[in-house]
Formats: C-alpha cells, sequence, structure tokens
C-alpha cells in the first residue's frame, strides 16, 4: 500500500471499534469504507456494520460486493429487509462489538437521529475501548459555522446515551472540486471547534487526488478513496 | 461571488425556494424528499417564515390554496404517492388561478413503489393528474445547479401566469450531492405586486378567488381564461437544452436524470466513433413540440429514453411525426440506466440504420 495514503500517527490506537457520526451528507459512509480498508491493509480482521437507519440511499450497503471481495464481512440486515424504508439493527452488530477478534467500523445514520442508535448499542460499546468520530465538512450548509457545529456536538450527545465523541474528523469537500485551500479552511475551523469543545482533531480525511502542494496542515493526513458515483 | 457548498438535491430546492421569496411552506414528509421538508422546518424559522407539518397531504395542498389566496409565495414538496393525493387540491387552485410551486421528487410506482427514482409521473404532471381542463407549468431539472434556478424560475412563473407550477425532480436528483453557488436571496419587497389577493378589502372592492360558478356560461368564460392564459405560457415559456445536434448520428430525446446521464453517454459515444445529438426538453409542459420537430428532420432516428415505460415518447412521436424514427429504451421500478446500456442501445440503432 502506498505510504502517503495514511499517516500512521491516525491508527496508533489500541482501539478496534471505531463509529462514524455527523451531520446527514458530511461523509461518513465514504470515510467508514476507506477506515476499513485501511485497518484490512494493517491485517486485522475488519467487519464493517451499516446502521444508516436513516437514508437508504448513498450507504454502505451498496458496496457490499466490492467490500467482501477484499476480505472485509458487511454487517447488515436480512436481505429481504435491505431495501425496507425501516430501521432495523441485526443482533449480529452487537455479537461483534464483544468480539475481540475483529476490527469493527460502524456507520452510523446522519445527525442526531441516527445517533440514536449509538444510544441503542451504548451498553455494550461502553465495556470496550471505542472511538466515535465526528467527522465535519465545513462546506455544508448546517456546519460552516463554529456555533452550528458545536450545537450539532450537542444534539448528537445528547442522543448518544453516555457514548463519548472522542475525536473531530476534518473532511471538509467540495467533491470533484475540492482544492488544498478548502481543506485547509477546514482545519482551521476545526481547530477553533476543538478549542470550545476540548476535543481533538484526528485528522484530515482527503481524496485521492487533491493537490496539497504549497499546503501545510497541522493534523495527520488521511488519503481516501471516492465512493459516491456521479453520472 | 458566493462561496460554493455542497448541498444535496433536497437542501438545494429548500433553499432555493427561500431565496425566491417563499416563506410558508406546508408539507408530509415522504422518501425520497424528506430532508427538503427537514430543510424547511430548520430554515423557515431563521428567515421569519412558517413551516407546517400538515396531518396528510390532502390538508397541505389546502393549506396551501388558503396561504396562496393572501398573496403570498407558498410551496410544498413531496414524492409520487403524496402528490397523487394532492389532486384535488391542485385542480382547485388551477381553477382558482392560485400561483404555488409543487416540488415531486419522484419514486418507483405505481402504488406504493418504492423509494428509488423513478420518472413514471411524467403523464400525471403534463396531462393534469386531476380533473377538468387545467395544465401544470412543469420543470424537469437534470443537476443541482439547474433546480435551484428552476425552483425560483417556477415561482416567477406561478405568480406572473397565476398557475401552480411543478417541478418535477426525482429521487436521484433529491439525493445526490455537488457543490452549488446559491443567488442572493431575494428582498420579498421586490415580489410581484397581487391586487386579485384576500388582504383585507380595506378601501376597495372585496376580491373573490373561486374555482367554480353554477352557471355553465360563466364556468366556460372562466375556462376560456384559463385557456388564453395556457396560450401564452405556450408561446412564451418553451425551454430545453440541445448539444451535439450539428451532424448527428443520432438524436437522444430525455429530461431530468437521465438527460443527466447521456452527457456521460455522448462523451463515451463519441469515443466508440458515434455522434450523438441531445435533445432535452426542462419545461415539460409546455413540450418543446416545435424545436423538436425541426431537429427531427436533420436525423434518421429520435431516440427517447426515460425511467418510465414511454411517457415523454407520446410528446416525442407528437413532436417527430413521420419526420424520423422513435425507437424508446426505459427502466422502471427505481432502476436507473447505466451510460453503459444506453451506449449499448444507441450503438445498436445507428449499425442498424447503417445496414439498411
Amino acid at each position: 500500500m502506498n505510504e502517503d495514503r495514511f499517516d500512521l500517527r491516525i491508527v496508533n490506537n489500541n482501539k478496534r471499534l471505531f463509529a462514524f457520526i455527523g451531520d446527514f451528507g458530511s461523509g461518513k459512509t465514504e470515510l467508514a469504507i476507506n477506515f476499513a480498508l485501511m485497518r484490512k491493509a494493517l491485517g486485522k480482521e475488519v467487519a464493517i456494520a451499516d446502521l444508516d437507519v436513516v437514508n437508504l440511499y448513498f450507504r454502505s450497503r451498496e458496496y457490499v460486493d466490492y467490500l467482501e471481495k477484499l476480505g472485509i464481512k458487511v454487517i447488515l440486515p436480512p436481505r429481504e429487509y435491505r431495501n425496507a424504508d425501516v430501521p432495523i439493527i441485526t443482533p449480529v452488530v452487537m455479537g461483534s462489538i464483544s468480539d475481540h477478534n475483529i476490527d469493527l467500523v460502524l456507520d452510523i445514520g446522519g445527525e442526531e437521529d441516527g445517533v440514536a442508535v449509538l444510544g441503542y448499542l451504548s451498553e455494550y460499546l461502553k465495556k470496550e475501548a471505542y472511538e466515535v468520530l465526528f467527522v465535519i465538512n465545513g462546506r455544508r450548509p448546517f456546519t460552516r459555522k463554529i456555533e452550528d457545529i458545536v450545537s450539532l456536538y450537542d444534539r448528537l450527545t445528547r442522543k448518544a446515551r453516555g457514548v463519548k465523541i472522542n475525536s473531530l474528523v476534518n473532511n471538509t469537500n467540495l467533491m470533484d472540486e475540492t482544492t488544498g485551500e478548502i481543506v485547509k479552511e477546514g482545519e482551521e475551523l476545526l481547530v477553533e471547534v476543538s478549542k470550545v469543545l476540548s476535543i481533538p482533531v484526528a485528522f484530515n480525511s482527503i481524496a485521492e487526488g487533491v493537490d496539497l502542494k504549497g499546503i501545510t496542515l497541522k493534523y495527520p493526513i488521511f488519503r481516501i478513496k471516492r465512493f459516491n458515483v456521479t453520472y | 461571488m458566493a462561496e460554493k457548498v455542497l448541498v444535496k438535491g433536497n437542501e438545494a430546492l429548500g433553499e432555493a425556494a427561500i431565496r425566491a421569496g417563499c416563506r410558508y411552506y406546508f408539507g408530509y414528509p415522504i422518501t425520497p424528499q424528506s430532508e427538503l421538508t427537514e430543510y424547511m422546518s430548520r430554515r423557515l424559522p431563521e428567515v421569519g417564515g412558517v413551516f407546517l407539518q400538515a396531518e396528510s397531504e390532502v390538508s397541505v395542498v389546502n393549506m396551501l390554496y388558503g396561504a396562496s389566496c393572501m398573496g403570498v409565495r407558498v410551496m410544498t414538496s413531496t414524492s409520487s404517492p403524496g402528490f397523487s393525493l394532492m389532486q384535488e387540491g391542485i385542480s382547485y387552485m388551477a381553477g382558482a388561478e392560485l400561483p404555488a410551486v409543487f416540488i415531486n421528487v419522484v419514486r418507483g410506482g405505481p402504488g406504493l413503489g418504492d423509494i428509488q427514482p423513478a420518472q413514471g409521473d411524467y403523464l400525471q404532471a403534463t396531462k393534469g393528474g386531476g380533473h377538468g381542463d387545467y395544465r401544470l407549468i412543469v420543470l424537469g431539472p437534470s443537476t443541482i445547479q439547474e433546480a435551484i434556478e428552476l425552483v425560483m424560475l417556477a415561482f416567477d412563473l406561478a405568480d406572473e401566469y397565476r398557475t401552480p407550477v411543478e417541478v418535477l425532480a426525482d429521487g436521484m436528483i433529491g439525493q445526490m450531492m455537488e457543490p452549488v453557488e446559491f443567488p442572493e436571496m431575494r428582498s420579498l419587497d421586490t415580489l410581484p405586486e397581487k391586487p386579485w389577493a384576500l388582504t383585507g378589502a380595506k378601501g376597495r372592492k372585496p376580491n373573490k378567488i373561486t374555482s367554480f360558478d353554477l352557471d355553465p356560461y360563466k364556468l366556460e368564460e372562466m375556462n376560456l381564461r384559463y385557456e388564453a392564459t395556457r396560450k401564452r405560457i405556450i408561446a412564451n415559456e418553451q425551454r430545453w437544452e440541445e448539444e451535439n445536434i450539428e451532424g448527428a448520428d443520432i438524436l437522444v430525446a430525455a429530461y431530468g436524470t437521465v438527460g443527466r446521464i447521456m452527457k456521460t453517454v455522448m462523451e463515451m459515444a463519441r469515443e466508440r466513433g458515434i455522434k450523438v445529438g441531445l435533445f432535452r426538453p426542462i419545461t415539460l409542459w409546455p413540450f418543446p413540440y416545435k424545436r423538436l420537430e425541426e431537429l427531427s428532420k436533420g436525423v434518421d432516428t429520435v431516440f427517447t429514453v426515460e425511467m418510465s415505460g414511454g411517457q415523454m415518447l407520446e410528446d416525442v412521436k407528437l413532436a417527430v411525426k413521420d419526420n424520423a424514427k422513435t425507437p424508446f429504451y426505459g427502466r422502471m421500478g427505481g432502476v436507473v440506466p447505466t451510460p453503459e446500456e444506453i451506449l449499448d442501445q444507441i450503438e445498436s440503432l445507428v449499425k442498424g440504420s447503417e445496414n439498411r
């Protein structure tokens, strides 16, 4: 694997449970998939659970075949319910949280309604060493300002039933129109948010191909593969 | 220049309405447009507007009727089955000549269907889903930036012609994300005057807004007035996009999401040595018959591609007449055709006409 694809500082920990939360369309699913791929590349047994009960479009169950070919287990509701517009959490998720042989990546739905799932799993999560990463795209309408992000954090925390939000991820982007300056602008925003919330910034999530020439970032870089297909 | 933001189609449709001066939204959530309803519930209080979640779509449309009577800009959004429920009220609004904007983020049907994108509501939208002699102006965006422009246009057309206007999107437009720029917020002071509105009749004769008259001759007069409006709309408001027309081997007619997919198809076709032209109606009513008729005289084939069983195809055939062949390819039930499968169809059509 390419050395600069991820910075080892972001994976140097003893945790095996990683949950990605945030606003609608902040890039949680894409990041969760990339994170699972990265853990796999480190030689871990990896499973990814699609717990997005909020939105049935563009979520990790669309990439099942791709991930399974790479040896990543995808935890999904039973096949006959996959396109149903109903929230389903299969008991396999609870089992996997407690299974110390695997790294588990949780792709959580948007906003506080999505995070209610974390609250539901809180009794299981609290027994383990987990990392909840709050994904922020500073170019999304409701997460452009410090106060909006702080208010979202408060709402997410309320629904998480004691599950802590451990770190922030800068995923500021405009898809194909992302520039190094846009990433930097997002990092600067999160530095301020981090001061208010007293939560560290874990890393910058940046799509492959975004030119960072002349840009100095304070936090580690995690290069991600884009998955959303656009016509 | 405004800074670009990354938005979901549903959010963009909502923000565009607010920037067009809409301060009254009534709605009932339904996938795949619920983010739009949610967006309005978040944003309208910030701009001093009213968001109201009704108990059903039947209530929604009647709330729109009432609010529109007051002369303010009003909107709702829904998806296929929800839009069907509104038809009676829409017919009443057309009869009462009340401006309003309806956004239909179409999903697979008929019946309950599914929540994936489809274009099966074209005939309902363009030929009048409710009763009586009326048409809605119907606008079909193919990108999120265009959706923003068309929502703003929808409010202007609704006011100018005193008619309900439908923005016919689909689950793909509603759910996908794109970087966009929003126009400036329209000041409410710049919105058109509505001397017909029910504003209290202080110092003037009372206005009357109704969709009926029990005297058939008077009702016919009303119908003739609607018809005159329709003629003005047909004369002034046809919009379309055409691309790659010059020397095209085949002309494809597609709107909305399929119109967007066609951009990729055209590039891929060029690599295979086929020149594909695109005719993309933007106003689905009034359909740009005349322009398509002219274009059809220069090609062998006008190929219609839709996410339906062939609905816009009927309008394409009315325009093309016997000038060219009018084959069709469609996917239904919420399946979005891939650029590859459309290109394969085009390739066999072009080869077929060469071998003749």
